[in-house]
Protein backbone atom coordinates (compact mmCIF):
# COMPACT_ATOMS: atom_id res chain seq x y z
CA UNK A 1 0.00 0.00 0.00
CA UNK A 2 1.26 3.49 -0.75
CA UNK A 3 2.44 5.52 2.21
CA UNK A 4 0.68 8.72 3.10
CA UNK A 5 2.62 11.67 1.63
CA UNK A 6 4.27 13.79 4.33
CA UNK A 7 4.04 17.57 4.10
CA UNK A 8 7.15 19.23 2.70
CA UNK A 9 9.53 21.28 4.84
CA UNK A 10 8.13 24.50 3.40
CA UNK A 11 4.58 23.45 4.15
CA UNK A 12 5.52 22.50 7.72
CA UNK A 13 7.26 25.79 8.42
CA UNK A 14 4.43 27.74 6.87
CA UNK A 15 1.86 26.09 9.13
CA UNK A 16 3.98 26.52 12.26
CA UNK A 17 4.87 30.12 11.56
CA UNK A 18 1.25 30.98 10.85
CA UNK A 19 0.21 29.37 14.12
CA UNK A 20 2.82 31.39 16.00
CA UNK A 21 1.14 34.49 14.59
CA UNK A 22 -2.22 33.15 15.83
CA UNK A 23 -3.37 32.32 12.32
CA UNK A 24 -4.71 29.05 10.97
CA UNK A 25 -4.84 28.05 7.33
CA UNK A 26 -8.64 27.81 7.34
CA UNK A 27 -9.08 31.11 9.17
CA UNK A 28 -10.30 29.64 12.44
CA UNK A 29 -9.45 30.79 15.97
CA UNK A 30 -6.99 28.54 17.81
CA UNK A 31 -9.75 27.21 20.06
CA UNK A 32 -12.46 26.92 17.44
CA UNK A 33 -13.91 23.72 16.01
CA UNK A 34 -14.70 23.23 12.36
CA UNK A 35 -18.42 23.22 11.52
CA UNK A 36 -19.90 20.18 13.22
CA UNK A 37 -22.87 18.35 11.74
CA UNK A 38 -24.75 15.43 13.18
CA UNK A 39 -27.42 13.48 11.30
CA UNK A 40 -29.30 10.31 12.19
CA UNK A 41 -30.22 7.56 9.75
CA UNK A 42 -33.60 6.05 9.05
CA UNK A 43 -32.80 3.14 11.32
CA UNK A 44 -32.28 3.48 15.05
CA UNK A 45 -28.68 3.80 16.15
CA UNK A 46 -27.08 5.24 13.03
CA UNK A 47 -25.20 8.53 13.53
CA UNK A 48 -23.25 10.39 10.90
CA UNK A 49 -20.83 13.07 12.16
CA UNK A 50 -19.16 15.54 9.84
CA UNK A 51 -16.40 17.74 11.24
CA UNK A 52 -15.03 19.81 8.38
CA UNK A 53 -13.75 17.19 5.96
CA UNK A 54 -13.63 14.45 8.57
CA UNK A 55 -16.61 12.14 8.42
CA UNK A 56 -17.52 9.32 10.79
CA UNK A 57 -20.43 6.91 10.65
CA UNK A 58 -21.35 4.94 13.78
CA UNK A 59 -23.91 2.17 13.95
CA UNK A 60 -25.15 0.50 17.10
CA UNK A 61 -26.63 -3.01 17.10
CA UNK A 62 -27.77 -5.44 19.79
CA UNK A 63 -28.22 -9.18 19.93
CA UNK A 64 -28.87 -11.76 22.63
CA UNK A 65 -25.85 -13.84 23.66
CA UNK A 66 -24.37 -15.70 26.64
CA UNK A 67 -22.56 -13.42 29.15
CA UNK A 68 -18.91 -13.90 30.04
CA UNK A 69 -18.41 -16.60 32.69
CA UNK A 70 -16.59 -14.22 35.07
CA UNK A 71 -19.29 -11.52 34.77
CA UNK A 72 -22.62 -13.35 34.84
CA UNK A 73 -24.61 -10.24 35.82
CA UNK A 74 -23.26 -7.91 33.13
CA UNK A 75 -24.17 -7.52 29.50
CA UNK A 76 -21.55 -7.16 26.79
CA UNK A 77 -20.64 -3.81 25.30
CA UNK A 78 -18.03 -3.46 22.57
CA UNK A 79 -16.83 -0.66 20.34
CA UNK A 80 -15.33 -1.79 17.06
CA UNK A 81 -13.11 0.65 15.19
CA UNK A 82 -11.70 -0.45 11.90
CA UNK A 83 -10.15 2.02 9.50
CA UNK A 84 -10.73 0.88 5.94
CA UNK A 85 -8.85 1.87 2.78
CA UNK A 86 -11.74 4.31 2.30
CA UNK A 87 -10.22 6.50 5.03
CA UNK A 88 -6.89 6.51 3.25
CA UNK A 89 -5.27 3.96 0.91
CA UNK A 90 -2.46 3.70 3.47
CA UNK A 91 -4.76 1.65 5.71
CA UNK A 92 -5.04 -2.01 4.91
CA UNK A 93 -7.88 -4.40 5.59
CA UNK A 94 -7.28 -6.62 8.64
CA UNK A 95 -4.02 -4.95 9.56
CA UNK A 96 -4.51 -2.43 12.38
CA UNK A 97 -2.26 0.60 12.33
CA UNK A 98 -1.16 2.65 15.32
CA UNK A 99 -3.84 5.29 14.64
CA UNK A 100 -6.52 2.65 14.75
CA UNK A 101 -5.28 1.02 17.98
CA UNK A 102 -5.01 4.39 19.74
CA UNK A 103 -8.45 5.44 18.55
CA UNK A 104 -10.15 2.28 19.75
CA UNK A 105 -8.35 2.42 23.11
CA UNK A 106 -9.38 6.05 23.64
CA UNK A 107 -13.00 5.31 22.79
CA UNK A 108 -12.93 2.29 25.05
CA UNK A 109 -11.59 4.35 27.97
CA UNK A 110 -13.96 7.25 27.36
CA UNK A 111 -17.26 5.49 26.73
CA UNK A 112 -16.94 1.98 28.14
CA UNK A 113 -14.75 2.34 31.20
CA UNK A 114 -16.46 5.55 32.33
CA UNK A 115 -19.67 3.57 32.73
CA UNK A 116 -21.70 5.65 30.30
CA UNK A 117 -23.81 2.60 29.44
CA UNK A 118 -25.22 0.65 32.37
CA UNK A 119 -24.07 -2.88 31.44
CA UNK A 120 -26.00 -4.46 34.33
CA UNK A 121 -29.24 -3.39 32.66
CA UNK A 122 -28.26 -5.50 29.64
CA UNK A 123 -28.49 -8.71 31.67
CA UNK A 124 -31.59 -10.78 30.87
CA UNK A 125 -31.10 -14.09 32.72
CA UNK A 126 -28.13 -14.14 35.14
CA UNK A 127 -25.31 -16.23 33.72
CA UNK A 128 -27.35 -17.39 30.75
CA UNK A 129 -28.69 -14.61 28.55
CA UNK A 130 -27.69 -11.01 28.08
CA UNK A 131 -27.68 -8.31 25.44
CA UNK A 132 -24.51 -7.73 23.51
CA UNK A 133 -24.42 -4.12 22.34
CA UNK A 134 -21.94 -3.35 19.64
CA UNK A 135 -21.01 -0.04 18.05
CA UNK A 136 -19.21 -0.07 14.72
CA UNK A 137 -17.24 3.06 13.94
CA UNK A 138 -16.57 3.65 10.24
CA UNK A 139 -14.20 6.46 9.34
CA UNK A 140 -15.30 7.51 5.86
CA UNK A 141 -12.95 10.43 5.48
CA UNK A 142 -9.94 11.45 7.57
CA UNK A 143 -8.97 15.09 7.78
CA UNK A 144 -7.64 15.19 11.32
CA UNK A 145 -9.24 14.89 14.75
CA UNK A 146 -10.74 11.43 14.27
CA UNK A 147 -10.97 10.96 18.05
CA UNK A 148 -13.37 13.79 18.85
CA UNK A 149 -15.61 13.06 15.87
CA UNK A 150 -15.64 9.30 16.56
CA UNK A 151 -16.47 9.79 20.23
CA UNK A 152 -19.35 12.11 19.40
CA UNK A 153 -20.64 9.65 16.80
CA UNK A 154 -20.50 6.72 19.24
CA UNK A 155 -22.32 8.63 21.99
CA UNK A 156 -24.95 9.94 19.56
CA UNK A 157 -25.49 6.49 18.02
CA UNK A 158 -25.93 4.82 21.41
CA UNK A 159 -28.34 7.47 22.64
CA UNK A 160 -30.34 7.19 19.44
CA UNK A 161 -30.35 3.39 19.52
CA UNK A 162 -33.38 1.29 20.51
CA UNK A 163 -33.08 -2.39 21.37
CA UNK A 164 -35.92 -4.89 20.99
CA UNK A 165 -38.26 -5.10 23.97
CA UNK A 166 -38.19 -8.26 26.10
CA UNK A 167 -40.33 -9.85 28.78
CA UNK A 168 -39.88 -12.67 31.29
CA UNK A 169 -42.81 -14.90 32.13
CA UNK A 170 -42.33 -18.00 34.24
CA UNK A 171 -38.68 -18.39 33.30
CA UNK A 172 -39.48 -17.96 29.61
CA UNK A 173 -37.75 -15.10 27.87
CA UNK A 174 -39.50 -13.46 24.93
CA UNK A 175 -37.73 -11.03 22.60
CA UNK A 176 -40.29 -8.98 20.69
CA UNK A 177 -39.76 -8.03 17.07
CA UNK A 178 -40.19 -4.36 16.06
CA UNK A 179 -43.57 -5.26 14.53
CA UNK A 180 -44.87 -6.59 17.87
CA UNK A 181 -43.56 -3.99 20.29
CA UNK A 182 -41.85 -0.66 19.92
CA UNK A 183 -38.10 -1.07 20.69
CA UNK A 184 -36.80 0.53 23.91
CA UNK A 185 -33.82 2.86 24.49
CA UNK A 186 -30.68 1.79 26.37
CA UNK A 187 -30.17 2.78 29.98
CA UNK A 188 -27.72 5.63 29.47
CA UNK A 189 -26.04 7.26 32.47
CA UNK A 190 -23.95 10.15 31.16
CA UNK A 191 -22.52 11.38 27.89
CA UNK A 192 -18.74 11.72 27.80
CA UNK A 193 -17.07 13.59 24.93
CA UNK A 194 -13.44 13.86 23.84
CA UNK A 195 -11.65 17.15 23.28
CA UNK A 196 -8.21 16.91 21.71
CA UNK A 197 -5.62 19.64 22.08
CA UNK A 198 -2.61 19.74 19.78
CA UNK A 199 0.60 21.44 20.87
CA UNK A 200 2.96 23.36 18.65
CA UNK A 201 6.24 25.20 19.16
CA UNK A 202 9.51 24.04 20.73
CA UNK A 203 8.12 24.04 24.27
CA UNK A 204 4.62 23.04 23.27
CA UNK A 205 3.46 26.53 24.28
CA UNK A 206 0.83 26.83 21.53
CA UNK A 207 -2.34 24.87 22.21
CA UNK A 208 -4.73 24.38 19.31
CA UNK A 209 -8.15 22.69 19.21
CA UNK A 210 -9.47 20.43 16.43
CA UNK A 211 -6.31 20.08 14.34
CA UNK A 212 -6.67 19.25 10.67
CA UNK A 213 -4.68 16.40 9.12
CA UNK A 214 -1.93 18.78 8.02
CA UNK A 215 -1.68 20.28 11.49
CA UNK A 216 -1.68 16.81 13.05
CA UNK A 217 1.34 15.92 10.96
CA UNK A 218 3.41 18.86 12.23
CA UNK A 219 2.34 19.01 15.90
CA UNK A 220 4.81 18.21 18.69
CA UNK A 221 2.29 16.58 20.99
CA UNK A 222 -1.37 16.11 21.72
CA UNK A 223 -3.60 15.59 24.70
CA UNK A 224 -7.10 14.12 24.68
CA UNK A 225 -9.37 15.06 27.56
CA UNK A 226 -12.65 13.18 28.00
CA UNK A 227 -15.31 14.62 30.24
CA UNK A 228 -19.05 15.05 30.48
CA UNK A 229 -21.07 18.23 30.74
CA UNK A 230 -20.98 18.13 34.56
CA UNK A 231 -17.21 18.53 34.39
CA UNK A 232 -16.46 14.98 35.52
CA UNK A 233 -13.23 13.93 33.83
CA UNK A 234 -13.24 10.37 32.49
CA UNK A 235 -9.67 10.23 31.26
CA UNK A 236 -6.77 12.37 30.15
CA UNK A 237 -4.37 10.88 27.63
CA UNK A 238 -1.12 12.53 26.69
CA UNK A 239 0.81 9.91 24.81
CA UNK A 240 4.42 11.01 24.48
CA UNK A 241 5.42 14.17 22.67
CA UNK A 242 6.89 17.35 24.11
CA UNK A 243 6.20 17.97 27.84
CA UNK A 244 3.56 20.59 28.47
CA UNK A 245 3.26 23.00 31.37
CA UNK A 246 0.79 21.75 34.00
CA UNK A 247 -0.90 25.15 34.41
CA UNK A 248 -1.46 25.35 30.65
CA UNK A 249 -3.04 21.90 30.78
CA UNK A 250 -5.44 23.08 33.50
CA UNK A 251 -6.44 25.97 31.26
CA UNK A 252 -7.00 23.47 28.43
CA UNK A 253 -9.30 21.41 30.66
CA UNK A 254 -11.42 24.48 31.43
CA UNK A 255 -11.86 25.29 27.74
CA UNK A 256 -12.61 21.60 27.08
CA UNK A 257 -15.52 21.80 29.53
CA UNK A 258 -17.18 24.63 27.60
CA UNK A 259 -16.73 22.70 24.35
CA UNK A 260 -18.21 19.55 25.87
CA UNK A 261 -21.24 21.54 27.00
CA UNK A 262 -21.70 22.69 23.40
CA UNK A 263 -21.43 19.10 22.13
CA UNK A 264 -23.88 17.90 24.73
CA UNK A 265 -26.40 20.58 23.77
CA UNK A 266 -25.97 19.72 20.09
CA UNK A 267 -26.63 16.01 20.64
CA UNK A 268 -29.64 16.75 22.86
CA UNK A 269 -31.08 19.13 20.28
CA UNK A 270 -30.55 16.76 17.34
CA UNK A 271 -32.06 13.84 19.26
CA UNK A 272 -35.11 15.93 20.09
CA UNK A 273 -35.49 16.94 16.43
CA UNK A 274 -35.19 13.33 15.32
CA UNK A 275 -37.78 12.20 17.86
CA UNK A 276 -40.18 14.83 16.57
CA UNK A 277 -39.58 13.65 12.99
CA UNK A 278 -40.34 10.04 13.91
CA UNK A 279 -43.30 10.71 16.17
CA UNK A 280 -46.26 9.81 14.02
CA UNK A 281 -48.75 10.06 16.87
CA UNK A 282 -52.26 8.64 16.57
CA UNK A 283 -52.85 4.91 16.63
CA UNK A 284 -49.19 3.89 16.62
CA UNK A 285 -48.56 6.14 19.62
CA UNK A 286 -51.32 4.38 21.54
CA UNK A 287 -49.90 0.96 20.73
CA UNK A 288 -46.50 1.85 22.16
CA UNK A 289 -45.38 -0.34 25.05
CA UNK A 290 -43.67 2.44 27.01
CA UNK A 291 -45.47 5.17 28.89
CA UNK A 292 -44.55 8.58 30.28
CA UNK A 293 -43.44 7.23 33.64
CA UNK B 1 -38.82 2.90 7.55
CA UNK B 2 -40.12 4.08 4.22
CA UNK B 3 -38.21 2.87 1.21
CA UNK B 4 -37.66 5.53 -1.40
CA UNK B 5 -38.93 4.59 -4.83
CA UNK B 6 -36.69 6.82 -6.91
CA UNK B 7 -32.94 6.20 -6.70
CA UNK B 8 -30.79 9.01 -5.32
CA UNK B 9 -27.09 9.59 -5.81
CA UNK B 10 -24.38 12.10 -5.00
CA UNK B 11 -20.92 12.12 -6.52
CA UNK B 12 -17.65 13.20 -4.94
CA UNK B 13 -18.89 13.01 -1.36
CA UNK B 14 -15.53 12.08 0.18
CA UNK B 15 -12.91 14.80 -0.22
CA UNK B 16 -9.80 12.68 0.23
CA UNK B 17 -10.34 9.82 -2.23
CA UNK B 18 -9.90 9.96 -6.01
CA UNK B 19 -13.58 9.37 -6.61
CA UNK B 20 -16.58 8.64 -4.45
CA UNK B 21 -20.32 8.23 -4.63
CA UNK B 22 -23.25 7.80 -2.32
CA UNK B 23 -26.25 5.95 -3.65
CA UNK B 24 -29.55 5.07 -2.07
CA UNK B 25 -32.39 3.08 -3.53
CA UNK B 26 -35.02 0.68 -2.17
CA UNK B 27 -33.87 1.22 1.42
CA UNK B 28 -30.21 0.51 0.72
CA UNK B 29 -27.65 3.26 1.17
CA UNK B 30 -24.08 2.60 0.08
CA UNK B 31 -21.05 4.89 -0.02
CA UNK B 32 -18.13 3.98 -2.23
CA UNK B 33 -14.65 5.34 -2.62
CA UNK B 34 -12.31 4.61 -5.51
CA UNK B 35 -8.57 5.10 -5.43
CA UNK B 36 -6.63 4.30 -8.50
CA UNK B 37 -4.55 3.60 -10.34
CA UNK B 38 -2.24 3.36 -7.31
CA UNK B 39 0.81 1.29 -6.46
CA UNK B 40 -0.05 -2.38 -6.05
CA UNK B 41 1.41 -4.69 -3.48
CA UNK B 42 3.79 -7.34 -4.76
CA UNK B 43 1.30 -10.16 -4.24
CA UNK B 44 -1.45 -8.31 -6.18
CA UNK B 45 0.75 -7.14 -9.01
CA UNK B 46 -0.06 -8.42 -12.50
CA UNK B 47 2.48 -7.86 -15.24
CA UNK B 48 -0.05 -6.95 -17.92
CA UNK B 49 -3.09 -5.54 -16.18
CA UNK B 50 -4.34 -3.63 -13.18
CA UNK B 51 -5.61 -5.49 -10.17
CA UNK B 52 -9.15 -4.53 -9.18
CA UNK B 53 -9.56 -4.75 -5.42
CA UNK B 54 -13.11 -4.65 -4.08
CA UNK B 55 -13.80 -4.35 -0.36
CA UNK B 56 -17.38 -4.63 0.90
CA UNK B 57 -17.87 -3.49 4.48
CA UNK B 58 -21.15 -4.19 6.29
CA UNK B 59 -22.77 -1.48 8.39
CA UNK B 60 -22.54 -3.61 11.52
CA UNK B 61 -20.17 -6.41 12.43
CA UNK B 62 -17.10 -7.59 10.60
CA UNK B 63 -17.24 -8.84 7.05
CA UNK B 64 -17.47 -12.58 6.70
CA UNK B 65 -17.95 -15.15 3.99
CA UNK B 66 -20.98 -13.48 2.50
CA UNK B 67 -19.13 -10.20 2.02
CA UNK B 68 -16.22 -12.13 0.47
CA UNK B 69 -18.67 -13.74 -1.95
CA UNK B 70 -20.19 -10.38 -2.92
CA UNK B 71 -16.66 -9.03 -3.38
CA UNK B 72 -15.71 -11.85 -5.73
CA UNK B 73 -18.87 -11.34 -7.80
CA UNK B 74 -18.24 -7.60 -8.03
CA UNK B 75 -14.56 -8.03 -8.73
CA UNK B 76 -15.15 -10.27 -11.73
CA UNK B 77 -17.90 -8.02 -13.12
CA UNK B 78 -16.02 -4.74 -12.65
CA UNK B 79 -12.78 -6.14 -14.12
CA UNK B 80 -14.76 -6.68 -17.31
CA UNK B 81 -15.77 -3.01 -17.38
CA UNK B 82 -12.55 -1.27 -16.38
CA UNK B 83 -9.83 -1.06 -19.03
CA UNK B 84 -7.40 -2.99 -16.84
CA UNK B 85 -4.87 -3.48 -19.64
CA UNK B 86 -4.21 0.28 -19.61
CA UNK B 87 -2.64 0.17 -16.14
CA UNK B 88 -0.24 -2.75 -15.81
CA UNK B 89 1.24 -3.41 -12.32
CA UNK B 90 -1.15 -1.04 -10.60
CA UNK B 91 -4.15 -1.30 -8.34
CA UNK B 92 -7.66 0.09 -8.56
CA UNK B 93 -9.17 -0.02 -5.13
CA UNK B 94 -12.93 0.14 -4.61
CA UNK B 95 -14.27 0.28 -1.07
CA UNK B 96 -18.01 -0.10 -0.61
CA UNK B 97 -19.39 0.83 2.78
CA UNK B 98 -22.96 -0.23 3.42
CA UNK B 99 -24.63 2.47 5.49
CA UNK B 100 -28.22 1.38 5.64
CA UNK B 101 -30.15 -1.67 4.59
CA UNK B 102 -33.87 -2.28 4.98
CA UNK B 103 -34.88 -4.36 7.97
CA UNK B 104 -37.48 -7.02 8.27
CA UNK B 105 -39.79 -5.91 11.08
CA UNK B 106 -41.08 -9.45 11.58
CA UNK B 107 -37.81 -11.02 12.70
CA UNK B 108 -34.96 -9.99 14.98
CA UNK B 109 -31.89 -10.19 12.78
CA UNK B 110 -28.66 -11.76 13.90
CA UNK B 111 -25.49 -9.79 13.40
CA UNK B 112 -23.44 -12.42 11.59
CA UNK B 113 -25.37 -14.07 8.82
CA UNK B 114 -23.97 -16.66 6.48
CA UNK B 115 -26.83 -16.59 4.00
CA UNK B 116 -26.33 -14.72 0.76
CA UNK B 117 -27.86 -11.27 0.56
CA UNK B 118 -28.47 -10.89 -3.16
CA UNK B 119 -30.84 -7.95 -2.88
CA UNK B 120 -27.99 -5.61 -1.92
CA UNK B 121 -26.09 -6.44 -5.11
CA UNK B 122 -27.72 -3.82 -7.41
CA UNK B 123 -26.95 -1.03 -4.93
CA UNK B 124 -23.32 -2.19 -4.73
CA UNK B 125 -22.94 -2.36 -8.52
CA UNK B 126 -24.55 1.05 -9.09
CA UNK B 127 -22.46 2.73 -6.38
CA UNK B 128 -19.24 1.17 -7.64
CA UNK B 129 -19.94 2.32 -11.22
CA UNK B 130 -20.80 5.85 -10.08
CA UNK B 131 -17.64 6.04 -7.95
CA UNK B 132 -15.51 4.76 -10.84
CA UNK B 133 -17.01 7.43 -13.09
CA UNK B 134 -16.36 10.03 -10.43
CA UNK B 135 -12.71 8.91 -10.18
CA UNK B 136 -12.34 9.10 -13.95
CA UNK B 137 -11.18 5.50 -14.30
CA UNK B 138 -11.34 4.54 -18.00
CA UNK B 139 -14.09 2.00 -18.62
CA UNK B 140 -15.35 0.02 -21.58
CA UNK B 141 -18.98 0.68 -20.64
CA UNK B 142 -21.04 1.62 -17.63
CA UNK B 143 -23.41 -0.82 -15.97
CA UNK B 144 -26.86 -0.82 -14.42
CA UNK B 145 -28.33 -3.48 -12.19
CA UNK B 146 -31.60 -4.50 -10.64
CA UNK B 147 -33.03 -7.08 -8.25
CA UNK B 148 -36.19 -9.01 -9.01
CA UNK B 149 -38.13 -11.50 -6.89
CA UNK B 150 -40.79 -13.97 -7.93
CA UNK B 151 -43.59 -14.54 -5.47
CA UNK B 152 -46.64 -16.75 -5.74
CA UNK B 153 -49.80 -14.94 -4.81
CA UNK B 154 -53.26 -16.53 -4.98
CA UNK B 155 -52.01 -19.21 -7.32
CA UNK B 156 -50.63 -16.70 -9.83
CA UNK B 157 -46.99 -15.80 -9.92
CA UNK B 158 -46.01 -12.19 -9.53
CA UNK B 159 -42.79 -10.40 -10.41
CA UNK B 160 -41.57 -7.89 -7.81
CA UNK B 161 -38.96 -5.31 -8.74
CA UNK B 162 -36.65 -4.19 -5.88
CA UNK B 163 -38.14 -6.57 -3.31
CA UNK B 164 -38.14 -5.78 0.41
CA UNK B 165 -36.58 -8.29 2.87
CA UNK B 166 -40.08 -9.48 3.75
CA UNK B 167 -40.93 -10.12 0.10
CA UNK B 168 -37.67 -12.02 -0.39
CA UNK B 169 -38.42 -14.18 2.63
CA UNK B 170 -41.92 -15.06 1.46
CA UNK B 171 -41.09 -15.18 -2.24
CA UNK B 172 -39.82 -18.18 -4.17
CA UNK B 173 -36.74 -16.88 -5.90
CA UNK B 174 -34.53 -13.79 -6.14
CA UNK B 175 -32.58 -12.73 -9.19
CA UNK B 176 -29.97 -10.04 -9.70
CA UNK B 177 -29.13 -8.96 -13.22
CA UNK B 178 -26.68 -6.34 -14.42
CA UNK B 179 -26.38 -5.03 -17.95
CA UNK B 180 -23.68 -2.98 -19.61
CA UNK B 181 -24.57 0.25 -21.39
CA UNK B 182 -24.24 -1.65 -24.69
CA UNK B 183 -27.08 -3.91 -23.58
CA UNK B 184 -24.97 -6.97 -22.84
CA UNK B 185 -25.68 -9.14 -19.82
CA UNK B 186 -22.92 -8.57 -17.27
CA UNK B 187 -24.06 -10.43 -14.20
CA UNK B 188 -26.85 -12.92 -13.51
CA UNK B 189 -27.21 -14.42 -10.06
CA UNK B 190 -30.26 -16.35 -8.95
CA UNK B 191 -31.34 -17.98 -5.74
CA UNK B 192 -34.36 -20.19 -5.04
CA UNK B 193 -36.84 -22.23 -7.05
CA UNK B 194 -37.65 -21.14 -10.60
CA UNK B 195 -38.23 -22.46 -14.11
CA UNK B 196 -36.51 -21.43 -17.33
CA UNK B 197 -39.66 -19.63 -18.46
CA UNK B 198 -39.75 -17.63 -15.23
CA UNK B 199 -36.12 -16.71 -15.69
CA UNK B 200 -36.82 -15.51 -19.23
CA UNK B 201 -39.57 -13.32 -17.88
CA UNK B 202 -37.24 -11.94 -15.20
CA UNK B 203 -34.62 -11.28 -17.86
CA UNK B 204 -37.07 -9.28 -19.99
CA UNK B 205 -38.25 -7.22 -17.00
CA UNK B 206 -34.68 -6.50 -15.87
CA UNK B 207 -33.67 -5.56 -19.39
CA UNK B 208 -36.57 -3.14 -19.62
CA UNK B 209 -35.45 -1.46 -16.38
CA UNK B 210 -31.71 -1.41 -17.03
CA UNK B 211 -31.45 -0.88 -20.78
CA UNK B 212 -34.32 1.35 -21.75
CA UNK B 213 -33.04 3.63 -24.47
CA UNK B 214 -33.35 7.14 -23.07
CA UNK B 215 -36.50 8.61 -24.57
CA UNK B 216 -36.73 12.31 -25.33
CA UNK B 217 -39.89 12.58 -23.31
CA UNK B 218 -40.55 15.06 -20.60
CA UNK B 219 -42.63 15.49 -17.48
CA UNK B 220 -45.89 13.62 -17.56
CA UNK B 221 -45.04 11.19 -20.34
CA UNK B 222 -42.03 9.96 -18.39
CA UNK B 223 -44.07 9.49 -15.23
CA UNK B 224 -46.65 7.44 -17.06
CA UNK B 225 -43.95 5.42 -18.70
CA UNK B 226 -42.43 4.54 -15.33
CA UNK B 227 -45.72 3.29 -14.05
CA UNK B 228 -46.37 1.19 -17.13
CA UNK B 229 -43.18 -0.88 -16.82
CA UNK B 230 -43.21 -0.90 -13.02
CA UNK B 231 -39.65 0.24 -12.38
CA UNK B 232 -37.25 3.12 -12.57
CA UNK B 233 -35.18 3.75 -15.68
CA UNK B 234 -31.69 3.02 -14.39
CA UNK B 235 -29.72 4.00 -17.46
CA UNK B 236 -31.39 7.36 -17.66
CA UNK B 237 -30.78 7.84 -13.95
CA UNK B 238 -27.05 7.13 -14.32
CA UNK B 239 -26.82 9.53 -17.22
CA UNK B 240 -28.71 12.37 -15.57
CA UNK B 241 -26.63 12.00 -12.37
CA UNK B 242 -23.41 12.32 -14.35
CA UNK B 243 -24.77 15.20 -16.40
CA UNK B 244 -25.78 17.22 -13.34
CA UNK B 245 -22.36 16.58 -11.77
CA UNK B 246 -20.58 17.76 -14.92
CA UNK B 247 -22.78 20.86 -15.11
CA UNK B 248 -22.02 21.66 -11.45
CA UNK B 249 -18.27 21.11 -11.97
CA UNK B 250 -18.11 23.30 -15.07
CA UNK B 251 -20.15 26.04 -13.45
CA UNK B 252 -17.17 28.41 -13.46
CA UNK B 253 -16.79 28.36 -17.24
Amino acid sequence: MPREAEPSLNEKQFVIQALQENLRLDGRELDQYRPLELTFGDQYGVADVTLGNTRILAKATAEVTVPYADRPLDGIFTIATELSPMTSPAFEVNRPTETEVLLSRLLEKTVRRSGALDTESLCLVAGQKCWSVRVDVHALSHDGNLTDAACLAVVAALRHFRKPDTSMEGGRLTVYTPAEREPVPLSWLHSPFCVTWSFFGDEGELAVLDATWLEEQVRVGSCTISLNKHGEICQIAKLGGTPVDAVALLQCTNVALTKVKEFSDLVDQKLAEDLKRRDKGGFMAELRAENDR
Amino acid sequence: MTATTAPEAALGVLPRSDGSAKYSHAGYTVTASVNGPIEAQRRDEHAYEAHVDVVVRPAAGVGGTRERHLESLLQSSLSQLILVKNFPRSLIQIVLQVEDSPENDYVNTKLVQASLNLAIMPALVQTAVLALLSAGVPMRATATATAIAIARQDGAQRIIVDPSPREIETGRSVHVLAFTSHGGLLLAESEGDFTVREWDEVYETARAICCRSAPAKDGMAMLLDDEATGGPDMRHFLRSTMESKVVADLHWK
